[in-house]
């Protein structure tokens, strides 16, 4: 039980990341594919958030120790992601002249890009503690 | 696309996530009433899908065909989706599973109705 990083509150995360995966994949793919050149750096960034979203979905849902550690450096770079290009997004705006996911702390999608990988580690967390007590 | 039909899909997935926080609040599992929900959503939004492929064949064109394509096959999935895995959810968890699909397919059907009135001509 300790093990499943997809049961309970759990599955309710790997919803909002599949959720996530799914917009984000289908919007970069759609850049990628018809407007690359127009924002070269924010649809390859869109295209790396939409990779990053699917790990973190794949591995929360997998769960068990390879999951969760998946999970974590998805989670960690997503937060990492979005704080970077949060920043960026606002300072250097010509770089970013189309929305990506992160953009302005993920604005464009109600600050969720931002709140999600903060849920994900502290539930991450949870589940390794678990893990850890029952040996 | 029609915009009453994206009020009412709008109007039925609320509905829908709001009864499943309430079977999480009350610790209970999803029942009939997310079932049926979850049936007519799906109904509305099979509905919208012909509106817009009918409308689509008769020469409306969005300038992001691509995009609103990928939504519109996206959004009639949700539903489904989320059934199946919040079935599959043994705990009260399984109903704000059903709510977070449910909203996700809220926010889709208006951002489809944008992508739909942007066309070139």
């Amino acid at each position: 039980m300790a093990e499943d990083t997809a049961q309970g509150p759990g599955r309710v995360l790997v919803a909002v990341y599949a959720v996530f995966a799914l917009a984000a994949g289908a919007r970069a793919a759609v850049q990628l594919a018809v407007q690359f050149h127009e924002a070269p750096l924010a649809y390859l960034l869109s295209a790396l958030a939409a990779v990053v979203y699917v790990a973190a979905t794949v591995g929360l849902a997998r769960g068990g120790r390879g999951g969760r550690r998946t999970a974590v450096v998805a989670c960690s770079v997503e937060l990492l992601g979005v704080l970077v290009v949060g920043t960026l997004s606002l300072v250097d705006t010509a770089a970013f002249p189309d929305d990506t996911v992160w953009s302005g702390y993920g604005r464009g999608y109600g600050f969720i890009p931002l709140v999600l990988p903060v849920l994900g580690l502290l539930w991450l967390r949870h589940q390794a503690e678990e893990a850890a007590e029952q040996g | 696309m029609s915009t009453p039909l994206v009020v009412a899909i709008s109007v039925v997935a609320v509905v829908l996530a709001a009864l499943g926080a309430l079977s999480t609040a009350l610790r209970r599992r999803i029942g009939t009433a997310h079932l049926a929900t979850t049936a007519l959503l799906e109904l509305l939004l099979v509905a919208q899908a012909v509106v817009a492929t009918v409308a689509l064949a008769g020469g409306h064109r969005p300038v992001e065909l691509t995009t609103f394509l990928a939504y519109l096959v996206s959004v009639v999935l949700l539903p489904v989706a989320g059934l199946l895995w919040a079935r599959t959810e043994p705990t009260r968890w399984a109903g704000t599973v059903l709510g977070v699909a449910a909203l996700a397919v809220a926010v889709m059907v208006w951002r489809l109705l944008d992508l739909w009135e942007v066309t070139r001509g």
